[in-house]
């Protein structure tokens, strides 16, 4: 029967498991980020410290290369946690931020603006599949520039080198993990909360920026008022500097301790979920 | 579709006649007084039947046991009923509550006391279960920006359980059964206000839904796109397979689509009734337009027995004692020196049920 001469009927075949519905929301998310040219080009970008570190391993290890390019073994950097975190893991969370800052704002403000969470919360899923699904937008995108590359330039350089060189240094596998997820998780949950606050999704951009940079700035001024060290909480990238050099093993003093700098996160975490339990629901409440 | 273009221009002239009429949107406090003309032990047996007036021994449609919800001050006030229609009618005033109960089945609202069950779930318990078998369509503007008709409906489909290929497949099934076959790939930010209800009501009937809910469908549309509106969810209840419940200000879209209706005020069941039951029990009365010295002319036909109302200063509602006929009515304006200009046989409408509703304590 053609198609404009089927009349109304019920659906009666199987349905998906609850369990699933959040894929849903991230692909159909993911598919309309990625139908943006300028997105695209921006993820390119994002994945070149990947190749110059892949590129320096190769050089590294390859001295015939070298000899061609003329470039003399005593100026090569020594390939270690330090080349990791300085060259690799740092260049990478910050396109990480600018990535999350980019489509943050974008995956939640438009719901908010065009009243659609009605319609998805009638439907059967709840909050947190709907969190979990544009969160795992963030995730996936943010992963597929930070950690996954970062993993495998790690099982490059190992492969690179004769000798134990992974089992000695598999805590670096570790800290690349942990230190980007720690990162992309506390940054996009904040995204989400500030996109679910603020229905223009350009100005939540910018909301998120300046609560990144102007907590950076503010704690600054308070360390500078009240001449403590206790402002450096405020900035994230504070936090961040000091989980890298735990998790590297990297030497230097920071008058914050690690416990602090993930206490931080935690902090941002919970608040943002708090934000997004309270925001995320089928009605406006207009107080 | 079931429905042919000559069938669907049919409807169309038909509702385009009841157009014509008078509106039915709420009237004045004096048209209240309506009520007390019609006021029979009818009111009565609705109480009665707000009660209970589950039909079958399934699970009712909707349960209310006692539920009660708060925002600071209580907005719904220990409402029981079991609702069992195929196609319901939500009415009330501004503030009834009409929309918060509605959000409570929905399960956006928590009550603050008793229970909600839609087909035997309990809307806030069994969330899911329940979301499985409803459709809602909202009242405002709820669209998901930059997506097509079709996209929009096959996710909201996907979100439904079903899996990517049903759900397209059923998205094209609807989009032309809404008819907005043609406008399927457009982005739903250039549809116009007729289309995004009509794309409203695809998304809500996509996985086809045991119930649906439909909160003010016809808000806003033209009269041949309220025609289609209407048709449609004639032609969904018709089908047996989907209960429905509408929440609407408009009186007369109540009356063309629910056999039931359930009337709020101020946070309580003011009536639920079956309409066809009313329209064969309601008595008939005679409506008045009268000239001249009103007042007297209403006095002495409640001297004689009457039930009178007046809707308004020149109208008259009158139900006649058996012993009274019209001729007596004519001889009493002649005493009285009042003109009849106008008689007519009515009986109750839907309008006349609410208003008693409203009128009743």
């Amino acid at each position: 029967m053609a198609i404009f001469q089927k009349a109304y009927c019920n659906y009666s075949g199987e349905l998906s498991s609850i369990y699933a519905r959040p894929l849903v929301i991230f692909r159909y998310s993911l598919d309309s980020i990625l139908s943006s040219r300028l997105f695209l080009s921006f993820m390119l970008v994002c994945l070149l410290p990947s190749f110059a570190v892949m590129c320096v391993i190769y050089l590294h290890y390859n001295f015939d290369t070298l000899m061609q390019l003329e470039i003399p073994l005593n100026e090569l950097v020594v390939i270690d946690a330090e080349f990791f975190a300085t060259y690799m893991l740092r260049p990478q969370l910050f396109f990480v931020f600018a990535l999350i800052m980019f489509i943050g704002p974008k995956l939640i403000s438009p719901d908010f603006r065009n009243s659609a969470l009605s319609l998805y919360l009638s439907r059967p899923i709840t909050k947190t599949s709907y969190v979990v699904g544009k969160l795992l937008v963030l995730v996936s995108l943010s992963s597929l520039i930070s950690w996954i590359p970062s993993t495998l330039l790690i099982l490059f350089q190992a492969s690179m080198v004769d000798g134990p060189w992974l089992s000695q240094n598999s805590h670096l596998i570790f800290a690349v993990i942990s230190t980007s997820l720690i990162w992309i998780l506390s940054l996009s949950m904040m995204s989400l909360a500030i996109s679910a606050c603020v229905k223009w999704a350009p100005v939540a951009g910018l909301f998120f920026f300046g609560i990144v940079f102007v907590g950076s700035g503010f704690g600054a001024l308070v360390n500078e008022l009240f001449g403590t060290w206790h402002g450096k909480l405020f900035s994230l990238f504070e936090s961040l500097a000091v989980v890298v050099q735990a998790t590297f093993r990297l030497d230097g003093f920071s008058v914050v301790s690690f416990g602090a700098s993930l206490s931080v996160f935690a902090l941002v975490f919970t608040l943002s979920t708090l934000i997004l339990y309270r925001r995320i629901r089928g009605l406006e409440v207009v107080s | 579709m079931d429905v042919t273009t000559k069938q669907v221009e049919k409807e169309k002239i038909k509702e385009s006649h009841v157009l014509t009429d008078k509106s039915h949107q709420y009237r004045s406090d004096d048209s209240q007084q309506l009520a007390v003309a019609v006021e029979t032990d009818s009111t009565a047996r609705e109480k009665q039947t707000s009660v209970s007036r589950s039909s079958n021994k399934e699970s009712p449609v909707i349960e209310l046991d006692n539920l009660s919800v708060s925002f600071g001050k209580p907005v719904l006030n220990q409402l029981s009923a079991k609702v069992d229609g195929r196609c319901i009618g939500l009415l009330g005033p501004n503030g009834a509550g009409k929309t918060t109960l509605l959000n409570t089945l929905l399960g956006f609202t928590r009550p603050s006391g008793g229970t909600a069950r839609i087909f035997g779930y309990d809307v806030f318990k069994q969330k899911n279960k329940v979301h499985g078998v409803i459709g809602y369509m909202p009242e405002r503007d709820s669209f998901i920006s930059g997506m097509t008709g079709i996209r929009f409906v096959r996710l909201m489909a996907e979100l439904s359980g079903l899996n990517p290929r049903d759900a397209l497949e059923r998205a094209h099934e609807v989009y032309f059964y809404v008819g907005l076959g043609e406008a399927r790939y457009r982005t739903l930010d250039s549809y116009s206000l007729g289309m995004k209800q009509l794309a409203k009501l695809a998304q809500a009937i996509v996985h086809g839904p045991k119930l649906l809910f439909l909160d003010e469908p016809t808000n806003g549309l033209d009269p041949p796109a309220r025609a289609r509106m209407l048709n449609l969810i004639r032609e969904i209840r018709d089908s047996g397979k989907t209960r429905i419940i509408i929440a609407s200000h408009l009186l007369q879209d109540v009356e063309s689509c629910c056999d039931e209706v359930l009337v709020l005020k101020k946070g309580k069941i003011a009536t639920y009734c079956n309409l066809e039951e009313e329209r064969q029990n309601n008595r008939k009365f005679l409506l008045l337009q009268v000239r001249g010295d009103e007042d007297n002319f209403v006095n002495g036909l409640r001297e004689w027995g009457c039930e009178v109302a007046r809707p308004s200063r020149r109208h008259i509602k009158v139900v006649l004692p058996e012993d009274i006929s019209i001729r007596h009515l004519y001889a009493l304006a002649q005493e009285l020196s009042v003109q009849i200009r106008q008689l007519d046989h009515k009986s109750d409408s839907l309008e006349d049920v609410f208003f008693r509703a409203m009128d009743s304590e």
